[in-house]
């Protein structure tokens, strides 16, 4: 078996185990607006935290996104992009019902930025204490299958691997939602969310 | 004692018992989608922020545009600039209307000697205590572009009773005009209209649920038929001006200056500006013009150069207003003006006066300390003996001013500690010839008056307040300097309750 016999063989092995990945899809329905939806931690499976830096923006006195969702392990790097004063803050981590330390990053000034790694699932609810109304979320998951809803409350989670699956839902001051869901080729899992 | 244990409470369960969803915002927190508390301490009381803000024209002072919410209405297209003289130069107008309102409403205790207001006499009876409803007023301002700022404000009803409202100030503000001269940035702006003069701390818009006492001070003599006149000039520094203004620099750091030419004022009401004939009486008229003048100096204490220069300082934990001293400086120069019958003809008298003082305030973190001392002379014009002009009487004077303490201990909850003293011989003069004029200035010569007191925010547009008025022992004395009445001393407690949206 030669060098390129070995490296077909590998492709087929990876379409393969292509094939037998599925997409997660369904509605949220009881609340308006962005909602999350992921895949809960898979017992005996880690995954590598992601080398890209997502921008948390601060811009028009808003936080930009309102919601982010970022796999453990991520390094967030927060911006000011506005021609005034910003700090950003999160009074406290929210792991379910627990709830861990807050954190102040302090302030900076316009264009740059200050990262912070999330090493633990949770939300962090996003204050500033310089513009009361401002607020924004980033909601730490498990594992790389996540989707953000549309307008409708219609999501689409790719490429998850067959098999059983707990999904949850969040919702800005709603109640999670959990759901099993058997992924074979794909799935719908339709949630209803509550405040 | 006890009745200030009721109010205390009272206010402290209205304050937790009031909290409901509200979400009321006035016109630049709707315009920019933001918080009242982005630019007030406790309104109306400004932070750094806030100050830049009205600096810069009721705008945000970078980038504006990227913050505005509501976009404003076009009035030319800007390219229209280019055109000029040929088109109107294009501005702007707000792309809502921008209408702030504003009520509160009061409940007061006095003390138990709240009637004895002179050995003798028995002056307006006063309730031990009294609902009162306070003010509705409806304010607008904003920006046209072009650096152009305009604000109105109107008090649609006072005291329930809606006849005593007023115009409080209304003007245009042309920011920045130094720029077609080539002068420094922000060194010279125009106000033209009515408006409270440049004060250092402003009685309009002041966080206190009683005036500072120093600004509504008026040298006022015996209203006695004329005969001796004495002083009677009604004018006080809460009365808003009608006049232009030239002013420049920031307030929120480094110096600013103003300079106002104003109406004439001796009835201390802004309705009497116009001329009159010239029949007896006390009057105000315009022809002659006040002048009003300003000069403060601000120094930020951060040690980091760039932190200090920034409109807020760069705190550990975020962005928070300054430490720094302000120091500053005024004067006003008036004439008033009194018309009596002269022998053969109406003589009218222009009595020079002039106020001036000093003031400081200084800020570390969440504690504000300031003060402001004032002197007040009026030149006493008699009419001499045989009714055909004056000779110069003992001038009227005072002094006094006062000094605060603010302590923001939690964003929501600020106590105030406050001493506030008068001494007049205005007020002498008055308790040797007359009736006192109002309950509050009674014949004397020194009036204090300590004033701790306490504010929660219930929403940042909701305002529980609470002071206690404590007015130690007042002494009164004739010429001779011999006590005359006796002493006069009433506390008051206030609660009120205050809204905008």
């Amino acid at each position: 078996m030669n060098r390129n016999d070995v490296l077909v063989m590998l492709a087929v092995l990876v379409m393969t185990l292509g094939a037998s990945a599925g997409t997660i899809s369904g509605k949220v329905s009881g609340v308006t607006g962005e909602s999350v939806v992921y895949v809960d931690a898979i017992r005996g499976k880690t995954f590598p935290a992601p080398a890209e830096h997502p921008v948390m923006d601060q811009k028009g006195l808003m936080f930009q996104p309102h919601v982010m969702v970022v796999q453990v392990g991520t390094t967030v790097d927060f911006l000011n992009s506005d021609k005034v004063a910003h700090n950003t803050f999160w009074p406290s981590f929210q792991q379910g019902a627990k709830r861990g330390p807050g954190k102040n990053l302090g302030t900076w000034p316009q264009g740059e930025k200050r990262p912070f790694k999330f090493d633990q699932p949770g939300v962090a609810p996003l204050l500033c204490n310089v513009h009361a109304e401002m607020s924004g979320y980033i909601v730490v998951v498990p594992t790389p299958y996540y989707a953000i809803t549309d307008k409708n409350g219609d999501y689409k989670i790719e490429n998850v691997p067959d098999g059983q699956y707990n999904i949850v839902g969040w919702h800005e001051g709603g109640k999670k939602q959990t759901k099993q869901v058997a992924v074979a080729g794909g799935a719908k899992a339709d949630l209803t969310l509550s405040k | 004692m006890s009745k200030l244990w009721v109010v205390l409470l009272s206010s402290i369960i209205f304050a937790c018992g009031a909290v409901q969803s509200a979400s009321a915002i006035p016109a630049f927190a709707r315009q920019y989608g933001t918080s009242c508390s982005t630019c007030h301490v406790d309104f109306p009381k400004l932070n750094d922020f806030g100050k830049a803000f009205k600096d810069a024209g009721f705008k945000f002072p970078k980038n504006d545009e990227d913050f505005i919410k509501v976009p404003p209405v076009m009035l030319g297209a800007a390219a229209q600039k280019d055109v000029w003289p040929h088109s109107i130069f294009p501005g702007t107008i707000p792309g809502l209307p921008p209408i702030g309102l504003r009520f509160n409403t009061f409940f007061q205790v006095y003390g138990k000697n709240r009637n004895n207001f002179t050995a003798g006499t028995t002056g307006t009876v006063i309730p031990p205590t009294d609902f009162q409803p306070g003010l509705f007023s409806i304010f607008m301002a904003g920006n046209f572009g072009s650096g152009i700022a305009f604000w109105v404000d109107d008090d649609i009803s006072v005291g329930g009773s809606g006849a005593a409202g007023g115009l409080g100030d209304g003007y245009l503000k042309f920011h920045n005009i130094g720029r077609l001269f080539k002068l420094p940035n922000d060194s010279l702006n125009l106000r033209v209209g009515q408006f409270e003069i440049d004060l250092p701390f402003s009685p309009a818009r002041s966080w206190n649920l009683s005036g500072w006492d120093i600004y509504d001070e008026a040298n006022l003599g015996a209203l006695n038929g004329m005969s001796p006149q004495n002083v009677s000039n009604a004018f006080a520094f809460s009365t808003p001006g009608q006049g232009v203004e030239i002013s420049g620099g920031h307030t929120y750091r480094g110096y600013h200056y103003s300079l106002a030419v104003l109406n004439q004022n001796t009835s201390g009401s802004t309705a009497d500006g116009a001329n009159v004939s010239p029949v007896v009486g006390i009057f105000s008229d315009s022809n002659f013009k006040d002048i009003y003048g300003r000069f403060q100096y601000r120094f930020n204490l951060e040690r980091d150069p760039a932190s200090r220069n920034e409109i807020q300082a760069a705190g550990a934990i975020g962005p928070r207003d300054h430490t720094y001293l302000q120091l500053g400086t005024f004067y006003f120069y008036g004439r008033s003006v009194q018309r009596f019958q002269g022998e053969t003809a109406v003589l009218t008298a222009r009595e020079p006066f002039y106020r001036t003082g000093g003031d400081f305030s200084f800020n570390y973190r969440t504690f504000n300390l300031f003060g402001l001392y004032m002197y007040g002379h009026d030149k006493n014009l008699l009419v001499n003996a045989d009714g055909t002009g004056f000779f110069s009487g003992a001038p009227a004077h005072f002094s006094g001013g006062f000094l605060e303490a603010d302590y923001l201990a939690l964003p929501w909850l600020m106590t105030i500690m406050r001493y506030d003293r008068v001494q007049s011989t205005a007020d002498f003069l008055n308790g040797q010839a007359g009736t006192p004029q109002n309950f509050f200035s009674p014949a004397g010569a020194t009036r204090n008056r300590i004033t701790p007191g306490v504010q929660f925010l219930i929403h940042a547009n909701i305002k529980a307040s609470f002071e206690y008025q404590i007015r130690p022992q007042q002494r009164m004395f004739d010429a001779d300097g011999n006590p005359i009445t006796s002493p006069f001393r009433t506390n008051q407690a206030v609660a009120g309750l205050e809204w905008v949206y």
